[in-house]
């Protein structure tokens, strides 16, 4: 299992309390009428109904029907069911019918369902690329 | 560290990332939003199979597919409320119309209608809504017209408010002031009685045929 790593001290203490509660804690769900501009890391699941502009760093994140993401998703895992605009950084990608993905999907194992739409490129990577990645790659125009 | 680590180090800052309040050169779309637009997605879908009751047959086909790919949170119950969760940490601003709950970390703002901030929550920026229930941590500002500090909130900041409740025990380190919203609504009234009576005379010289007005308006001069 990959960890996630953190280096400030009051981050340290979160994690551990963050852990510990991981358990029983429900998962992150922003509904459709929810609009966050920044970024965001979640120590867990994140499923995103509404309208994120920005960065992800999730466990695994979940792209709902009517949700809509524009910006760079780095988790483990990665369903999309809506809309993304961005780039897509995940060993596990399921694209699911229904989606609209622009942009570019890093992966080892990818699903794209019938009905999806993508535009854009899907290269492959090794898992070990997602483990070694520090920093996200610069943008190609 | 991995791919997965936070970015903390300042240094550390990509072109790639996209920050708060600058569009990221890779698309030009975001640049365009603004905080306002947030708030309205493009796809109006999401509202329609929650809110409309529609027949069993077409409502159960429609809604079966969403719902296998979207874990509800069951435990909020009813309707969907949103959940940040403990383990989710935003850096930027939030906004909800809808109500929300936060266990989790926030720096920036949070705009929403009935904000509920859990024990172990920590906002650092001004928490708007109609409605805010704090059992937290907030650094900054609450601004809301029903503010509810129970016995374990902690605030450092000024508290703007009409209607507040604070529960024995709750931690205040600012000032409470009981103005919030006042100055506006008056504002709005205002505006409103202004509107009406600008619009009334334009309607009913509109409306009305210009003889009869024509004779009055003479009769007066």
């Amino acid at each position: 299992m990959l960890t996630l790593a953190r280096k400030s001290p009051v981050q340290g203490t979160g994690h551990k309390s963050a852990h510990a509660a991981q358990a029983e804690a429900p998962a992150s769900f922003l509904g459709s009428r929810v609009g966050i501009r920044g970024v965001l890391e979640v120590d867990g699941e994140l499923v995103v109904g509404g309208h994120i502009t920005g960065r992800i760093a999730a466990v695994r994140l979940v792209i709902a029907k009517g949700g809509l993401v524009e910006g760079d998703i780095v988790a483990r895992e990665v369903v999309i069911a809506g809309q993304l605009n961005g780039r897509v950084f995940a060993p596990s990608v399921s694209i699911e019918d229904g989606a609209e993905v622009e942009g570019r999907i890093f992966h080892t194992n990818i699903t794209v369902a019938r009905g999806a739409r993508v535009s854009g490129r899907m290269p492959w990577r090794p898992a070990s690329y997602f483990e070694t990645l520090t920093t996200l790659p610069e943008v190609r125009t | 560290m991995n791919l997965f680590g936070r970015n903390d180090k300042p240094g550390e800052a990509r072109s790639g990332e996209v920050k708060v309040g600058d569009a990221p050169a890779n698309d030009a779309k975001t640049g365009d939003i603004k905080t306002g637009e947030i708030l309205d997605p493009a796809p109006p879908k999401p509202h329609a199979p929650q809110a409309m009751p529609m027949p069993a047959t077409i409502d159960a086909a429609a809604k079966a597919p969403p719902s296998s790919t979207k874990p509800t949170p069951a435990k909020t119950g009813d309707v969907m409320a949103s959940v940040i969760s403990k383990a989710l940490k935003i850096t930027g601003e939030l906004e909800s119309t809808e109500d929300i709950q936060i266990d989790g970390q926030i720096e920036g703002d949070v705009r929403g209608v009935g904000v509920k901030i859990g024990q172990n929550a920590r906002v650092k920026g001004t928490v708007y809504g109609d409605e805010v229930e704090l059992a937290g941590t907030v650094e900054g500002r609450i601004e809301s017209k029903k503010v509810t500090l129970s016995g374990t909130a902690r605030m450092t900041g000024d508290v703007f408010h009409q209607d507040i409740k604070i529960e024995s025990g709750a931690y205040i380190n600012g000032s409470l002031k009981p103005d919030m919203g006042k100055p506006d609504s008056r504002a709005s009234d205002s505006r409103a009685d202004v509107k009406q009576a600008s619009s009334k005379p334009a309607s009913a010289s509109i409306v009305t045929p210009a003889p009869k007005d024509n004779a009055t308006a003479t009769a007066h001069h």
